[in-house]
């Protein structure tokens, strides 16, 4: 099975100079324990500005404006004066996000009213929010409108809540979700929706890094370090799902993953797992910020006379997905893993991670080009005492490498320079734990430049005092090996069987036919006795599927024909050709949408475009497809080539294929194939293209393609061929998924509001409800009737005590009776109007 | 010293006397060995935890000093601690650990 690849990732950094004060633990710890103590009095002259945030050069590093190399060789401790770099608010992976703003974002997350910010700083700040490019206007709608001072007061003071304070003055607040439960107090919540907003951010700029359409996320593992639920279930969950929502992700679901600093690598682990095992193509792992480890280090930082470093939230997102054959590979092959028997001491701990999975593979120290361990930024650490924990962790690999002999002593120095990196990641917990390094590591392996890269999480779970033992996981990102080959077993040898009874062109065109077909690899076997052994044969597994020149298909079923355009000779689906899919004109439009985007995608379509081309009823079906794709269906508008663009498509359009898929009604899809196939000659003998292609209806699952009396030969066997891929792409698994999809995004509901606004008289009053007769074989034909009359036909002859069903042949609507009844039912038809 | 640590130090000495107890660090650096070994013998510097105002005079050693070393199966140490010795400043963190002890 194929390895999962790393198809975008997404840093951002929250810089919040007023939750240092108010959330961090050291300062919350020392106003209760020591409020008149020096440091409360110093730590505010302490906190660096949003301009010093930005152009600290780690911060650059960690939004991925400022390479691992150029920060290396700018020199710590990268604090001092005159180490300032000219840094940027937006960067490839992300932004620093100023305090004011994210104030905003919060309010936004709040799903319970629990978040109210004053009037003048809702005023003063929502345009600069939602001049962030990754803010939506759906975000921007969630921002309510401010309350009074002093009810900001009365919350803070008087009802526990949490304060947000900007610049020093108290702006908003965050109030307790509960009278008596600890688990939804003020203090919780607070972290809880500094978590969920920093995430949603993450999400947002993965999205826009990756490109990836927000519908197309499957799932969303959550890593950050908090807990949300009640009393009842402290950790109940589910902060994936709660960012979803917000990030636009309507198609997903999520559960959230923990295992402290360890937790990232554990949910890249699982997502990788859930993407390789197939359950889903696309899973994002997120990790927001942390309130609590704000100035954590501060009181270190204040005594040596340094700014408070640690004065930003960090979070990071990362879109796991399945082989696109470019990405980086995760390669769960090389996985390590600290087990319970494992031991704690720090040569265990990388025996089991590093050490282990490398032998298992064969493969030493020197085959992986960069490790990534905890990449805490060493500006932080080495003031309180804590040394440079990424420099130790390459120090101990080394070491480690020299003692199981894979690298010489002498060589250990060159090693770490050449196989280490420079730890730049706030302070955060999971934030710093090896994932940081994704972004660069996706990129310069992309590039060519890397080839592998090792991602090692560790964890210290005596933190939760459940247990003391160590943690952490470890796993390999490398190059793309190439996407694997379609499951060779899955294809089989294809038998098409061919009725063409009635074909202008002969015989000899047939044969032809049946030799073109071969040459492309296609069995196709003529149907002597018509439809009746078409039926039988398809019904029996004697053959695969079958092209037809005419099958009067049942309401609701219609064909997505396949043509090659020629202005640039790219193909196109029109969506469609023969058949009824409803009989509103828009509704039918709307349905053949989706039986076009099934088609392609058997086709091999990855993420088809759609056009609707410029008929009757056009803009209604851009409407109602737009409504479709709030529904959660995903439906890719392409854009017109002509200079005024839009989803509504012109006849250039036509002629250049600017969609894979072209949508329209049916009778004027017919029109188009005739035009498309036989442009070149006239008329008689359609010559190019792939013909009316297969019937599409939900729960239809006879795979029956239609040609017509005059396409020739070689149309014959590309509609033989167009039947074959079909089937080796699992037609009708993709037909019933894309159904179930667009049933659940509100297709039906859509369809009936249609109808509803079609609805041009009431039906007559005490019109008695017809009751249809005892079904029998149907054969005779009526032709002649208009579309939207065909069900009216059919009733007004069971009102006669004649079973009917109606259809669509080829040529157009079409009742189908008995034999017996034929002439009698054509007699009723011509009386009651129907037909002259 | 991380208070949580300084409480259960605390504890060990009174339920088993301070004569018993033998503190063995393995902190990373020398300035934070030398720090928990202020904090198990004269108390703790920063007055933050329980043992601020407490001078316990607990026999403290590093895992890397030789004094230690000499004690474990010399297999053991090297499973345990071999690649640590070459990681960590040894040299500094004995200076460091010297320094306390001699101002006992």
């Amino acid at each position: 099975m194929s390895n999962s690849v790393i198809k975008g990732t997404g840093y951002v950094l929250v810089h919040v100079p007023g939750m240092v004060m108010d959330h961090g633990t050291t300062q919350t710890t020392e106003k209760i324990v020591n409020p008149n103590s020096d440091y409360l009095k110093e730590i505010g002259s302490h906190m660096r500005s949003y301009e010093q945030v930005v152009n600290y050069a780690p911060n650059q590093t960690y939004i991925g404006n400022m390479s691992i190399e150029a920060l290396t060789q700018l020199g710590q401790p990268w604090y001092e004066e005159g180490k300032e770099v000219k840094g940027e608010r937006y960067g490839k992976f992300g932004e620093i996000m100023p305090e004011a703003e994210f104030l905003l974002l919060m309010q936004a997350c709040d799903a319970f009213d629990l978040v109210r910010l004053e009037k003048g700083f809702v005023e003063a700040h929502k345009a600069e929010l939602a001049a962030d490019p990754v803010i939506t206007e759906e975000i921007m709608a969630l921002v309510k409108d401010g309350v009074d001072q002093s009810e900001i007061d009365h919350f803070v003071n008087d009802e526990h809540a949490e304060s947000m304070t900007y610049e020093g003055k108290l702006v908003g607040y965050v109030k307790r979700a509960h009278d008596v439960d600890t688990n939804l107090s003020a203090h919780v919540m607070f972290e809880n929706l500094v978590a969920k907003a920093s995430g949603v951010l993450s999400i947002l700029h993965l999205l826009r890094e990756s490109g990836i359409d927000p519908l197309d996320v499957e799932y969303v593992v959550d890593c950050c370090e908090e807990a949300c639920g009640d009393m009842n279930q402290r950790g109940g969950g589910n902060f994936a799902k709660a960012e979803a929502e917000i990030a636009g992700l309507k198609n997903a679901t999520g559960s959230d993953a923990r295992g402290f600093c360890a937790g990232p690598s554990h949910a890249m682990v699982e997502a990788a797992a859930l993407v390789k095992s197939g359950a889903y193509k696309n899973v994002v792992v997120v990790g927001g910020g942390c309130t609590a480890k704000l100035g954590m280090n501060g009181k270190d930082h204040v005594k040596k006379g340094l700014p408070v470093l640690e004065d930003v939230l960090g979070g990071f997102a990362i879109l796991v997905s399945e082989n696109d054959g470019v990405n980086p590979e995760i390669n769960l092959e090389v996985l390590g893993r600290h087990t319970v028997g494992t031991s704690s001491a720090p040569q265990g701990v990388i025996q089991a991670l590093v050490m282990d999975p490398l032998q298992a593979n064969g493969m030493s120290l020197m085959d992986v080009d960069k490790f990534s361990p905890e990449l805490q930024n060493p500006d932080v650490l080495k003031p309180a005492g804590a040394g440079d924990v990424t420099e130790a962790n390459n120090k101990m690999i080394a070491a480690l490498g020299v003692k199981l002999g894979m690298i010489p002593k002498t060589e250990m120095k060159t090693f770490m320079e050449q196989h280490g990196l420079t730890g730049y990641a706030p302070t955060q917990g999971h934030i710093p734990s090896g994932v940081p390094y994704l972004g660069f590591a996706r990129q310069s392996i992309l590039e060519g430049t890397t080839k592998n890269a090792m991602i090692i999480g560790k964890g210290s779970l005596f933190l939760g005092r459940m247990t003391n033992l160590f943690d952490g996981v470890s796993f390999l990102v490398q190059k793309n090996t190439g996407k694997e080959e379609a499951v060779v077993g899955a294809a089989k040898t294809v038998t098409i069987g061919l009725a063409a009874e009635g074909t202008e062109l002969g015989e000899e065109n047939l044969k032809q036919a049946v030799a073109l077909a071969a040459k492309k690899g296609v069995k196709v076997v003529i149907m002597e006795g018509g439809h009746a052994e078409m039926e039988a044969k398809l019904a029996s597994g004697e053959i695969d599927g079958a092209v037809a020149a005419h099958y009067p298909f049942p309401i609701g079923v219609s064909t997505v024909g396949r043509v090659v355009t020629p202005a640039y000779g790219k193909e196109m689906f029109i969506a469609n050709t023969t058949g009824t899919s409803d009989t509103d004109r828009v509704a039918a439009m709307v349905k053949n949408t989706v039986a076009g985007i099934i088609a392609a995608k058997a086709c091999g379509v990855e993420n088809p475009t759609v056009g609707i081309a410029n008929v009757d009823g056009a803009k209604a079906t851009e409407k109602y497809l737009k409504k479709l794709a709030e529904g959660g269906y995903k439906v890719n508008f392409t854009e017109s080539s002509r200079a005024d663009g839009g989803a509504v498509m012109r006849g250039n359009d036509l002629l250049k294929g600017t969609p894979d898929i072209m949508v329209m009604d049916s009778l004027t899809g017919n029109l188009m194939m005739k035009m498309f196939g036989a442009y070149t000659t006239g008329g008689s003998y359609e010559a190019s293209g792939f013909g009316y292609g297969p019937g599409l209806g939900e729960g239809f699952n006879n795979l029956v393609l239609i040609v017509s009396r005059a396409s020739g030969a070689p149309v014959i066997a590309n509609a033989c061929a167009y039947a074959a891929e079909l089937i080796n792409n699992g037609w009708n698994k993709i037909a019933a998924k894309e159904y179930a999809a667009a049933n659940k995004a509100g297709l039906a509901e859509i369809v009936a509001e249609i109808k509803a606004a079609n609805v041009k008289a009431a039906p007559a009053a005490g019109a008695a409800k017809v009751v249809a007769p005892a079904k029998e074989t149907v054969t005779f034909g009526i032709l002649g009737i208009e579309v939207m009359d065909i069900e009216d036909a059919a009733t007004a002859l069971w009102a006669e005590g004649i079973y009917a069903e109606s259809g669509m042949g080829c040529t157009g609507p079409v009742v189908l009776v008995s034999d017996a009844n034929g002439a009698k039912a054509t007699e009723i038809l011509k009386a009651k109007g129907f037909i002259s | 010293m991380d208070l949580e640590n300084q409480k259960r130090v605390l504890e060990f000495s009174e339920q088993y006397g301070q004569e018993n107890v033998v503190v063995l660090l393995g902190a990373a650096e020398g300035e934070a060995a030398s720090l928990a070994a202020e904090t198990v013998t004269l108390g703790d510097p920063t007055f933050a935890g329980p043992l601020a105002g407490v001078s316990l005079g607990l026999t403290v050693y590093h895992v890397v000093e030789p004094e230690v070393k000499e004690e474990f199966n010399a297999d053991v140490y090297d499973e345990q601690c071999g690649m640590m010795e070459m990681v960590l400043d040894v040299d500094d963190i004995c200076s460091e650990m010297n320094a306390i002890r001699e101002q006992l």
